[in-house]
């Protein structure tokens, strides 16, 4: 039998979320319309939308994903290069970013268009790695911090559910419905579910949910 | 206990890599941290809001970034209490 990915079911905020606005609404404001002119007026690079940030596992080169397309920066954020992914597809979505935790040149990308995508030569070239997913929109994509060959895929829409690889994205299987809502990342945290594997953590269109991994 | 939004989106999630308790959420609303696995959170990063995205450096785990939806970038180097914006 499938589990469900439950909710957290102690997220209560509503006094956070009402302090929030009402304090810092105009300070809040006046700094994100700075930031815009200052982004523009620096790079031609357009985001529109970022969805996932991801650094190498030696800290050193960070990696952006938006809505038009992947980024990278070598210098800490203050530039970014877009990094060329596929010359099949001339506009590639990218939803989720995840790096292996001892390859510092293993990258992992979910797209909204066309699956998953690999490199293991530090972004420059990439592969499909999206055998056995149901779909090709990816929304969210985790990778086991201790075993870095088994990752887990939300796909939306066509296929929709949670896959896994125990291949390195080699090849993927269905394992789950997945959570409620619209995911938006997907992260595996090494915290021991008692039952065997640790926790699968995703959040979504209606908050922070968890499962098991050994689902 | 709590702490976040309810019945918000939930943009982003890292964890850090040294203690698997300690996590950030970026969200609309702000930046949140739990040092609990999620049971309870704060808000950190003062006035920030419209956040898409957090990673913190694997090998620095005091170290992190930020990014806004639009693209803006800030920087923490004290665990995600102060923010300066990169540039």
């Amino acid at each position: 039998m499938k589990n469900k990915l439950k909710p957290i079911s102690i997220f209560v905020g509503l006094v956070w979320l009402v302090n929030a606005g009402i304090i810092f609404a105009e300070p809040v404001r006046d700094l994100l319309m700075a930031a815009n002119q200052n982004t523009s007026n620096k790079s031609p690079v357009t985001f529109e939308h970022v969805h996932s940030l991801a650094l190498d596992s030696a800290g050193q080169t960070l990696f952006l994903g938006a809505h038009t397309g992947l980024f990278r920066s070598d210098d800490r954020g203050r530039s970014w290069n877009k990094v060329s992914l596929s010359t099949k597809h001339a506009h590639l979505d990218v939803m989720d970013v995840t790096t292996d935790p001892r390859e510092p040149k293993t990258i992992y990308i979910a797209t909204h268009e066309a699956g998953v995508f690999k490199s293991t030569d530090g972004g420059r070239t990439w592969k499909e790695a999206s055998s056995g997913l149901g779909g090709p929109d990816v929304h969210g994509l985790a990778i086991d911090p201790n075993m870095p060959f088994k990752l887990h895929a939300a796909v939306r829409e066509k296929g929709d559910g949670i896959y896994r690889t125990t291949d390195n994205g080699g090849k993927w299987i269905r394992v789950d419905d997945g959570p409620q809502g619209e995911v938006k990342v997907l992260r595996s945290v090494n915290i021991s579910t008692g039952m065997g594997g640790i926790f699968l953590y995703a959040g979504t269109s209606t908050g922070l949910q968890r499962s098991p991994d050994c689902f | 206990m709590g702490g976040l939004p309810t019945n918000r989106t939930v943009n982003g999630l890292a964890v850090d890599p040294e203690n698997s308790n300690v996590m950030l959420v970026p969200m609309r609303d702000g930046l949140f941290q739990s040092m609990d696995s999620g049971q309870s959170w704060k808000r950190v990063g003062n006035e920030l809001k419209n956040l898409a995205a957090v990673i913190i450096n694997p090998k620095k785990p005091t170290a992190m970034y930020l990014s806004t939806l639009d693209g803006t970038i800030y920087v923490s180097i004290d665990a995600g209490m102060k923010w300066k914006k990169q540039q």
